[in-house]
């Protein structure tokens, strides 16, 4: 990137002075050559962006313990039968309890913990919380607002006990959860409360623990990650204000809030559904909000521990329908083809791998990147990456029906064993996660790409947009200088003002429309999403005319001539693209690696349709209708549409804009950066393109 | 009753918030107003010039653009104006000071300008660097193109009699050296006098019971210079004295506090006939090698460098520099955000960042620099071509 905008630079000095003295330096010269050269370059850069990215499952690496303190497996369990019996009376207990209509389960598990010398106590919150603001963004876990007029109708009741560490001073301590709707949870639920249940029996009596347990048992009946986050921000930033929620219910619950140190790890248990294989299954879910992950470490001490140790079939998530698709098996196989020409040449070269595997890893990673492009957190753990304390979620599917009681036993053990090993790792710990990677991409449990790898396909991707911003630049200044002799408008090198100005305006427009749906939110009456897409759009075309009317030689249909010449114009709309897309892939990767497939086609390939029109040579055609073509895909409601239309749920016509609507409202309702890339980069980057379009050259 | 008081307290913050907000905003638009006074003194002096030198009745007729005007948008405008004007940073007094000493100095009233200086320098230390630019611009006049050109001038057109001081001077002596003004600098110089003692008997009445001044230069120039505070900020020395080894500190302080000092002679022999255009050349290096640097100096130094939109008009990269900028001050936020709150990048990102701010502040100064000398070497080329072209 640096050498592009020295480039840049350079080749600005000899076209000014207009006469070059000195040679310049090889760097520079190479730097010419490149801006000189750029559609040839920009199509090979592009290109292979595009293929280092189908490139990437090849280049994963296996993972290792980074942290050496971490020392997974190598202290012998102490779980016994006597811990084990206790998990499984409690999941009795709470069947027996449920069938009876006995009262709170809550109460129940309470009672169990406090049998175990816990400290208990029970958190009311308020289900509601998510609501579009347009501050909330890149704010912190504290900004949810204490709603004044809550009612008791519906009120969720978290069950919290800590154990203090013997050996602990009390400054830090790991986090359970274990997600469970006390109202209509089914059997499998309860085995996760008898797994934890199992494991707290036994740490409530060891020696080695020195940070402090604390077991909570969120009350999932409004959805799974709620509970977690009020749980949370109530951990890490009390508020004062005495809440009306304390008076519902029977139980007074103010003032016995307690806190042990701060978090250094959580994880989060959920069973779930019987496993298809014959081992019972892990799955891991690691991506959180805005595609941040946790410390690589954690993934590695649990993954090492449940294959090696307990046996598990560990899976992270995957694209299934990939699986099967031919064109990236012909890939693989092409893939695989060259590894094995490259093995026979040189024995020492084994990048090679089976197309079975390529495929496996390609529909992990699509699924890593799609999750973390969505920005919208897997499971509950992404309340904790929000405090910035490093969490997973585990789900397991047994291979047994639930209610089966020896093969229970012998699960609760290794489950719990499971989570002992993880726990005692973590335990070791005396910093925070930090030796490890917080920017990967999974392509298997055991298999990733890093940071330093998978940005140089991105950096490919956007590499050609300054070289062409620089040539466009240069041819720009030429044409204005040659059209206006005017010797009063002798602004030489301030020629990009007035683009800039147009740039700006589409931005700041962009910038409005991604606010508008909180004003929308506010409408009063109940409107259905599509209603209020309408609105949305209705209000952002009138507002796009009413910026092409105020600011004249902004609009593409003026017919003016003096008015800024295209090929500046998309040299700073190109800018502009390279500088969100920048932003974005520090914020988001994933978003950007997206948005880069589809944005930089559409910038480069973006060019006036008037003179190609009018030339009727079949090159210039085929150029408009490619770019005409990309910016049609590239507008925001017909990508859902397509994408849509791609994972097989079809197009739905007419409530299209409905479920648009109900996309981008989970978007900021997870305070995905997402949804402002789209409207402040995407939308703005490719309505400029429009304009390029249809600009009166 | 507990819940009441802390209300009002609440109440009576935001009051002070607000009541601060006011005297900073305040401070933004009186030093847009000033800069726009001396704006129209420089444009003044640059037709005057220009009509001197012949160019203003040549056939490529130039428009004079109102550099006031622009100056004063350009710093109410920019963003990072606003961004330390809402963060309630005490920058914008620290400007306001600045350019009060400025505008003194163009306005020639002299006790203004050393009020000016003084509190500049005891707020924030570095525009004590100031003190050349003022002395040059009371002593020979404002930023004019060299005196070479006019002797050139005047001996091919022999022309009459003229208004401007300048050109009146020129003539009467035909040397190539001006006159220098040493009474309005002693004046000047007397007046700083005045006016620090004045400062420092304020401050020593106000501290007496905290120690005195002595304590008071401790704990400001003192901690300017010997950089205790090393939490990030968009400089470059926080990060390499975390990371230097004690023994070598005080070493690399003084050489880091050098580097300032180090480029003021050079410039001031270059630059000794713009002094205001020197005045802008010292803020802005002295912004980039201060110890802790704020966006409020860079929007100082970028609304001083509008005053000179007429001479810089043809200034190289500025679309390149204008990216930069906007992207450097987009990123700074993210990275930061990364590094502080997410806790998944590092230090070195945050650092990265603050490197690529130095370079394009510098590429930026030595652009503007590089730009005005060949806005002068161009004049002398077309005054000659001129002149041949006349006889």
């Amino acid at each position: 990137m640096a050498t592009e905008k020295r480039n840049k630079e350079e080749e600005e000095v000899k076209t000014d002075d207009g006469s070059p003295k000195i040679k310049p330096r090889p760097i520079v010269q190479l730097g010419i050559f490149l801006v000189a050269h750029s559609p040839v370059f920009s199509v090979v850069f592009s290109a292979a962006g595009v293929l280092a990215l189908l490139i990437l499952p090849l280049l994963a690496k296996n993972t290792y313990i980074s942290e050496n303190a971490l020392m997974p497996g190598s202290a012998r369990s102490m779980l016994s039968n006597r811990d084990v019996s206790d998990g499984s009376k409690l999941v009795k207990d709470i069947k027996n309890y449920r069938l009876n209509h006995e009262g709170q389960v809550q109460k129940l598990v309470g009672k169990y913990m406090s049998e175990m010398v816990a400290e208990v106590y029970y958190q009311k919150f308020h289900p509601e919380g998510n609501q579009f603001h347009p501050l909330h963004f890149f704010s912190g876990p504290d900004s949810y607002t204490l709603l004044d007029n809550v009612s008791c109708a519906s009120y969720g009741v978290n069950v919290a006990g800590i154990i203090r560490a013997p050996r602990g001073d009390g400054k830090e301590s790991i986090v359970l959860v274990t997600p469970y709707d006390f109202i209509n949870g089914g059997d499998y639920e309860a085995l996760s409360l008898g797994i934890t249940s199992t494991l707290f029996s036994l740490l409530a009596r060891v020696t080695w623990l020195s940070k402090d347990i604390i077991w909570l048992v969120a009350d999932s009946r409004y959805g799974d990650y709620r509970p977690v986050a009020a749980w949370l921000s109530e951990y890490h930033s009390p508020s004062f204000k005495v809440s009306d929620l304390l008076k519902c219910g029977e139980r007074n619950t103010a003032d016995n809030f307690r806190r042990a140190g701060t978090v250094a790890a959580a994880l989060v248990l959920k069973v779930d559904g019987r496993s298809e294989r014959f081992e019972d299954t892990l799955s891991i879910y690691a991506e959180a909000s805005n595609g941040q992950m946790p410390n690589l470490d954690l993934i590695n001490v649990v993954n090492y521990l449940a294959v090696h140790r307990q046996g598990f079939y560990v899976k992270v998530e995957k694209v299934v329908s990939l699986l099967s698709s031919s064109w990236l098996k012909i890939i693989g196989e092409i893939f695989e083809a060259v590894g094995k020409l490259a093995h026979t040449l040189n024995p020492d070269w084994n990048f090679g791998i089976p197309v079975a595997d390529y495929l496996e890893g390609s529909a992990t990673l699509a699924s890593s990147l799609y999750s973390q492009a969505l920005g919208i957190p897997t499971g509950p753990h992404g309340a904790f990456r929000d405090n910035q304390v490093d969490a997973i979620t585990l789900k397991v599917s047994p291979r047994f029906p639930p209610d089966s009681k020896t093969r229970q036993h012998d699960f609760f053990l290794r489950g719990a064993r499971l989570l002992e090993g993880t726990i005692r790792s973590v335990n070791n710990l005396l910093e925070k996660f930090h030796q490890s990677f917080f920017l990967y991409l999974l392509t298997s449990p055991s298999k990733f790409i890093s940071v330093g790898v998978y940005m140089i396909a991105f950096a490919l991707l956007v590499a050609p947009l300054p070289m062409v911003a620089a040539s466009l630049y240069i041819e720009g200044c030429k044409a204005l200088t040659k059209s206006t002799d005017n010797p009063t408008e002798n602004l030489k090198s301030w020629k990009w003002l007035d683009a800039a100005k147009q740039v700006f305006a589409l931005h700041l427009f962009g910038f409005i429309v991604t606010l508008l749906p909180y004003f929308i939110c506010q409408v009063p009456g109940q409107h259905s999403p599509s209603n209020r897409s309408i609105m949305w759009g209705t209000t952002s075309s009138s507002l796009l005319l009413i910026t092409f009317a105020a600011i004249p030689g902004c609009s593409p249909f003026t017919s003016r001539h003096h008015g800024t010449h295209w090929a500046v114009l998309k040299s700073v709309t190109i800018s502009a693209a390279f500088i969100g897309l920048c932003l974005m892939s520090i914020i988001n990767f994933a978003t950007a690696e997206i948005g880069a497939l589809l944005l930089v086609p559409t910038c480069l390939m973006a060019q006036p349709i008037k003179p190609a029109l009018r030339s009727r040579r079949i090159k210039s055609m085929l150029g408009a209708f490619c770019s005409m073509v990309l910016l049609t895909i590239g507008f925001p409601v017909m990508f859902f549409a397509i994408s849509k239309g791609l994972f097989g749920e079809g197009l739905v016509g007419l409530s299209l804009g409905g479920e648009f609507w109900t996309w981008l409202e989970s978007l900021w309702a997870w305070k995905s950066a997402t949804y402002l890339y789209i409207g402040m980069v995407h939308l703005p980057c490719w309505l400029l393109c429009l304009c390029i379009l249809f600009h009166p050259s | 009753m507990a819940h009441h008081c802390c209300s009002r307290f609440l109440d009576l913050s935001r009051f002070r918030v607000l009541k601060g907000n006011q005297v900073i905003s305040c401070a933004d638009i009186l030093s847009a107003m000033l800069l726009r006074g001396i704006g129209q003194k420089l444009q003044m002096a640059y037709g005057l010039n220009a009509r001197l030198l012949g160019f203003l009745k040549s056939s490529r007729d130039k428009v004079i653009l109102p550099c006031g005007d622009i100056a004063a948008l350009v710093y109410l405008w920019n963003p990072f104006t606003i961004v330390s004007c809402v963060g309630l940073s005490t920058s914008p007094i620290e400007n306001l000071a600045v350019v009060l000493a400025l505008f003194g100095a163009v306005t020639r009233r002299v006790p203004l300008a050393a009020f000016g200086f003084v509190m500049a320098t005891h707020l924030s230390l570095y525009p004590a660097t100031l003190a050349i630019p003022i002395i040059i611009i009371l002593g020979y006049g404002l930023d004019a193109p060299p005196i070479k050109l006019f002797l050139q001038t005047r001996s091919v057109e022999n022309e009459k009699s003229s208004t401007s001081t300048v050109s009146k001077q020129a003539k009467s002596k035909q040397t190539t050296h001006l006159p220098f003004l040493w009474k309005t600098v002693a004046h000047f110089l007397f007046w700083v006098l005045l006016w620090s003692l004045y400062v420092l008997v304020l401050c020593a009445l106000s501290l007496n019971k905290y120690g005195g001044l002595e304590e008071m230069f401790k704990r400001t120039y003192g901690f300017i210079l010997s950089i205790e505070d090393l939490s990030p900020n968009i400089g470059v020395f926080w990060y390499f004295f975390a990371e230097v080894f004690d023994f070598f500190r005080n070493f690399f302080l003084i050489v880091f506090h050098v580097n300032v000092l180090f480029m003021l002679l050079p410039l001031v022999i270059r630059l000794k006939h713009r002094p205001c255009f020197l005045a802008f050349v010292y803020l802005a290096i002295s912004s980039i090698l201060k110890s802790y640097p704020s966006v409020g100096d860079s929007a100082l130094y970028l609304s001083l460098w509008a005053l000179f939109v007429n001479e810089l008009i043809d200034m190289k990269f500025s679309f390149f520099l204008f990216c930069g900028y906007l992207g450097i001050s987009l990123l700074s936020p993210v990275m930061h955000n990364l590094w502080i709150w997410r806790g998944t990048g590092n230090a070195n990102f945050y650092f990265g960042n603050a490197i690529g701010y130095a370079c394009f502040q510098i590429v930026f100064v030595v652009e503007s620099v590089s730009a005005m000398l060949n806005h002068d070497r161009a004049l002398r080329r077309s005054s000659s071509n001129h002149g041949e072209v006349k006889s």
